[in-house]
């Protein structure tokens, strides 16, 4: 339980952001790097600059049309309404100046942090930057312009043939872009929990969506209700992850965190604690020590609730990723800079407090509907990996 | 492109009044079907289903269900009266006149000739199709009053938010009030702005629920 752990990150990384009216905001990367630090549990020596992602890199998942489009984007060129169709310069996704960089930098970053601990100079490692799930082929979507574990995945693949990669994404967005990437690859397991795309972008993430011919079986989505809290998406993710993860077998597992499933998240409607974000990682981290000598990549992802949310999330996700326990008490020195900026009142602990989060009054039906999705997704699936 | 032609199948597996129920039960089996339409001269004549076929001759393991499958023709068993669809036929008539007439499927018929064959999971995919994702998008769920520019106004408002609408449906209200509902899916993550918009001008939003628009941003 004692190897390396890095955080991949640099300054560049911090330039993916749409700017300050949007919600997808590079602060929170910021506010969540210098609470680590404040708590002392991320040191100089602990931080590992990646390279940027080549475009022979995003290649291996993207269209090099699409590549050209964004890097055309970036400068200033291209048709707008033609750059639209590849989901670019839409309300989600606006275009900034070297839009293609900084995200080949965020990308980079995941790829070299799966590098890191594929060749065991790593035993985990973490991205916080990457976890841009949505991006398709040849299109931005949901703030994603290049996937990050797609293109981390892909490499992978290449560079050992036969590696086995288990994706588990906990995002509140069903991981959709990642998961069409490797629909029909058996080599690739998927496995995505979130709010039920009945009520929230982007919309799939079915369980009838299985994967497809060689990779049947191997696309794993549990589509939560909405107000789930804490108690139901624990027993879910319990029922579900470390089963299909055992029946594959992985060699590395990559996981994505967003933390939007936080009850104070605005862009959707779970009802999520700290105590979720505290719990995943946690378990992620045995479960790569169980099945695959501990190899472990953790991203970032969703997380809109920047002031309250997200700073403390990560906090407890690098905490589980090397090996620290995380104070209660949030810092002073952080307090008093970051509240300056915000618009709410920032917690006094690092973990919410159950009492303010009580059972709501569906929460009983909720479970149970919760619980037949699980039923029903695991007599799909078990069968058929492994 | 709801219409029987963009949803039939084009290649038709057909038999002909002597066909005995032996071949047209292999034919079944072998292209997983259940209807065969019946031809004479290239006309249709009548359409014979497995249910029809199984119920004329004896039960597996009987020993004159041999002699009966060769002996029985599709002409004895089949039925003459047959409900047709025209290929410019809308999905949703051959969906009333197979929950009518509780019928699986109908043969396609253009001026005299057989073209396609529409069954019940076609009709299906349709509708899946119609109420499906395709896209990313943000479910919205809005009450509409019943007076002309209801649906117009959240057009409006989402064309002014810069974002795309992927699709909508409305449909009656569980209250007969002359209320619909509309839902439509959005082109984007963050339905937030949208949906207070649609509050700020009168319209009840059914779901999402409105978010703390604005709070926990910078």
């Amino acid at each position: 339980m004692s190897g390396r752990a890095v955080f991949v990150h640099d300054a560049e990384m911090e330039e993916y952001g749409f700017g300050s009216d949007h919600p997808f905001n590079p602060i929170r990367l910021r506010m969540t790097i210098e609470l680590c630090e404040s708590l002392g549990l991320l040191k100089e020596s602990q931080f590992v600059s990646p390279k940027p992602a080549t475009d022979e890199d995003l290649r291996t998942v993207h269209y090099s049309s699409y590549v050209r489009r964004v890097q055309m984007a970036g400068h200033g060129e291209g048709d707008l309404e033609e750059l639209a169709k590849y989901g670019l310069g839409t309300q989600d996704n606006p275009i900034f100046p070297d839009i293609h960089r900084a995200c080949a930098h965020v990308v980079g970053g995941t790829l070299w942090a799966a590098r890191l601990v594929t060749n065991g100079e790593a035993e985990h490692a973490m991205c916080i930057s990457g976890g841009l799930h949505h991006a398709m082929r040849g299109r931005a979507s949901g703030f994603c312009i290049y996937n990050d574990a797609g293109v981390a995945i892909a490499r992978l693949k290449e560079e050992h043939p036969g590696i086995k990669v288990a994706y588990v994404d906990t995002d509140v967005h069903h991981g959709d872009g990642v998961q069409w990437m490797f629909y029909d690859d058996p080599e690739v397991l998927t496995v995505s929990m979130h709010e039920s795309g009945r009520h929230l972008f982007p919309g799939t993430g079915d369980v009838k969506e299985n994967g497809q011919r060689e990779g049947h079986g191997y696309s794993v989505n549990l589509p939560l209700q909405p107000f789930t809290q804490d108690d139901s998406f624990i027993k879910s993710f319990e029922a579900v992850v470390p089963e299909v993860l055992r029946a594959f077998g992985p060699d590395l597992i990559l996981s994505q965190n967003g933390c939007d499933g936080h009850t104070l998240d605005p862009l959707a409607h779970l009802s999520a604690t700290t105590r979720v974000y505290e719990h995943v990682p946690r378990r992620v981290h045995e479960l790569a020590h169980e099945l695959c000598g501990g190899r472990w990549v953790a991203t970032g992802g969703g997380g809109y609730d920047i002031w309250r949310v997200v700073p403390r999330a990560w906090t407890a996700l690098w905490a589980a990723v090397s090996h620290q326990e995380m104070p209660e008490e949030m810092p002073e020195d952080w307090l008093s800079k970051w509240s300056q900026d915000s618009p709410v009142d920032l917690p006094l602990f690092t973990r919410d407090d159950a009492d303010d989060y009580p059972p709501i009054k569906r929460a009983a039906e909720i479970e149970e509907r919760n619980r037949r999705t699980v039923e029903d997704l695991l007599a799909k699936v078990l069968p058929l990996i492994g | 492109m709801l219409l029987v032609r963009d949803w039939m199948a084009r290649e038709v597996v057909t038999v002909e009044p002597e066909t005995t129920a032996a071949e047209a039960l292999a034919l079944c089996r072998k292209h997983s079907i259940r209807h065969l339409p019946v031809l004479e001269g290239g006309r249709l004549i009548g359409l014979i289903s497995d249910r029809n076929l199984r119920s004329a001759t004896p039960a597996l393991g009987d020993p004159s269900r041999a002699e009966a499958l060769q002996r029985i023709r599709v002409g004895d068993e089949m039925i003459r009266d047959v409900t047709t669809a025209r290929p410019e036929d809308p999905v949703e008539d051959v969906a009333a006149a197979m929950y009518e007439r509780k019928i699986g499927c109908l043969p396609v018929i253009e001026g005299d000739s057989l073209v396609g064959i529409v069954t019940s999971s076609d009709v299906m995919k349709a509708l899946a199709r119609l109420v499906g994702v395709h896209e990313p998008g943000s479910r919205l769920e809005v009450a509409l009053s019943d007076r002309p520019g209801s649906l117009a106004g959240i057009a409006e408002i989402t064309r002014d938010a810069g974002v795309n609408i992927v699709s909508v449906l409305v449909a009656p209200g569980p209250d007969s009030a002359g209320q619909h509902i509309a839902v439509l899916r959005l082109a984007t993550i963050d339905p937030g702005e949208i949906v207070a918009k649609l509050g700020e001008a009168g319209y009840s939003v059914l779901w999402p629920p409105e978010t703390r628009l604005g709070e926990g941003r910078p």
